[in-house]
């Protein structure tokens, strides 16, 4: 008896620490029974509301050589986001023509956005040289998916680039923040991939922040989508002929080609985080890419 | 793992000649068939058929095999190895599985294998253990990098209240788990299960299922993802 009493002490102090009054709460428990407010298909109907408003994106590159910036988990507060400063330092510093992703997870508690956009000064995903985003677990907890949205606009879209009037590669964000990108979003990834796939771009990358396998104990208690998601998915890449899978979420690195597809997961660029770094990626003719750790304090 | 296979290939012929008492529950020899209506947000509505076998070769072995069938053009086949020990409370058991589900439609196999430890009383049955899984590209070039994906470690759960004894002629149970007859899940991907059956007449078993699975839960961002309601009759010899 007093077991359980002690199991249900903590299962309500959980639960009261996810009703939103302590805004440096982290973890939102009450979504481990219900949606953290709008679901997949409404988030991604809202994303293409957006789309459709902005138009297609296309980024100039002016070179078929460009280098983009990607971290990811940045999990930054008002007090602390030292790394993902360093990022943008890194990603500002450099000379080559250059794009910036990060792969959710922005912010790590509530009322982080400001903060977040005062770092990354994005301009609603439209504006090359700025960072380009997409929706992690973390960025909406406390049901936040209208404040994201109002700073980031969306969570789901493509985007190519392009030397002058030639087509180089593109670009595909997806939104997998509850560990399923939902019926409307895979159908339109799939006739996305369907026409694009036979317009010759040099490379295919997709974006995402849920990370696809388990290979080992390294991602802690972060869950993948459904199996019979991940068979779907992972066929459809290859069959399109998606080169690279970006994802983060479990906060350790790994890389994993299946189906002709490579799969690449990146550490986190939280602050006093073990095995903390960003990736940069060469993209020409192939693609070459490095992992950089961020510098100890 | 290759000490794993040695301990279950050392195990197997001890636990099947072992003799004893009768099994906890009464285990019997007996054949199933179920119709099941499915629905997840990849596959969308589908139906599936089981044939399931359940051998208690003696009381502290018993051997079961399950085949599934899916119209998701996706199919499952299952064995089950497991030695038992009853104790003065409750009867031991080691659960050793071998699963392989052909996903005919996206070319994919996967294969798992489980080893775990089970304790089973009238009214709760625990089982805790490990599995590995790999994952095969049947397009796979055997000249490309391209290789298994192998996740080794994954932690096997399920939690079983009974409403009834085991022995009685009908029972209610709730399920928590990762696994099920046509897959193992990832440990941190649930799926809540409401099992029933009553016995009908002297051979003849009803079986009754439902399952719910969502996605998310440990994402803390819980939604709906798919569920199951299935039907059957068991015949028991």
């Amino acid at each position: 008896m007093k077991q359980i009493h002690f199991l249900s002490t903590i299962v309500c102090a959980l639960l009261l620490s996810a009703c939103g009054q302590n805004k440096d709460a982290t973890l939102d428990m009450l979504g481990m029974f219900s949606p953290n407010g709008e679901v997949v298909n409404t988030r991604f109907a809202n994303s293409q509301e957006y789309n459709a408003q902005r138009g297609e994106m296309h980024i100039d590159m002016q070179s078929d050589d460009y280098a983009i910036y990607v971290c990811s988990d940045s999990h930054i507060t008002k007090k602390t986001h030292r790394n993902l400063d360093y990022f943008m330092a890194q990603y500002k510093a450099a000379s080559s023509p250059k794009l910036a992703l990060h792969l959710g997870d922005i912010i790590d508690a509530q009322e982080n956005f400001p903060c977040a956009d005062s770092i990354i000064h994005f301009a609603g995903q439209t504006i090359k040289d700025t960072m380009l985003v997409t929706l992690g677990n973390h960025d909406i907890y406390f049901k936040q998916w209208s404040i994201f949205r109002s700073f980031f606009k969306t969570s789901a879209y493509w985007f190519d680039t392009r030397n002058g009037s030639k087509k180089l590669d593109l670009f595909i964000c997806l939104d997998s923040a509850e560990g399923t990108l939902g019926t409307t979003q895979t159908k339109w990834l799939e006739n996305l991939l369907k026409e694009k796939s036979k317009e010759g771009y040099r490379h295919i990358i997709v974006y995402t922040h849920t990370h696809l396998w388990k290979l080992d104990g390294s991602q802690g208690h972060t869950s993948n989508m459904a199996l019979e998601e991940t068979y779907s998915f992972t066929d459809m890449l290859g069959k399109y002929g998606v080169q690279y899978v970006w994802s983060g979420h479990q906060h350790a690195r790994q890389s994993v080609i299946f189906k002709g597809v490579n799969y690449l997961v990146l550490d986190a660029t939280k602050d006093e985080e073990k095995g903390q770094s960003y990736m940069t990626v060469n993209m020409g003719s192939s693609i070459i890419y490095h992992y950089h750790t961020y510098p100890a304090l | 793992m290759k000490k794993v296979f040695l301990f279950l290939a050392a195990m197997i012929p001890l636990t099947v000649f072992a003799a004893g008492n009768p099994g906890f529950g009464e285990r019997k020899y007996s054949v199933s068939g179920l119709a099941e209506y499915s629905y997840n947000t990849t596959w969308g509505h589908h139906a599936n058929f089981d044939i399931q076998g359940l051998m208690p070769i003696n009381p502290h072995f018993e051997m079961e095999a399950k085949m599934h069938l899916s119209t998701a053009n996706v199919y499952t086949g299952s064995v089950y190895l497991r030695p038992k020990f009853e104790l003065p409370v409750g009867e031991l058991f080691i659960e050793t599985d071998v699963m392989y589900r052909a996903v005919a439609r996206n070319k994919i196999g996967d294969i798992t294998a489980a080893l775990g430890v089970g304790y089973r009383m009238d009214y709760v049955s625990v089982t805790l253990g490990m599995f590995g899984r790999v994952f095969d590209n049947w397009e796979r070039d055997w000249h490309s990098n391209e290789t298994y994906v192998v996740e080794p470690f994954n932690m096997l759960y399920r939690l079983e209240v009974f409403c009834r004894p085991q022995a009685n002629p009908w029972n209610l149970s709730f399920v928590f788990t990762n696994v099920d007859d046509k897959h193992m899940e990832r440990m941190w991907q649930p799926l809540f299960m409401v099992n029933a059956y009553y016995d009908v007449v002297e051979h003849w078993r009803l079986l009754f299922g439902a399952q719910c699975k969502p996605t998310g839960m440990f994402h803390l961002d819980a939604s709906f993802y798919g569920a199951s309601l299935r039907t059957g009759f068991s015949y028991r010899f």
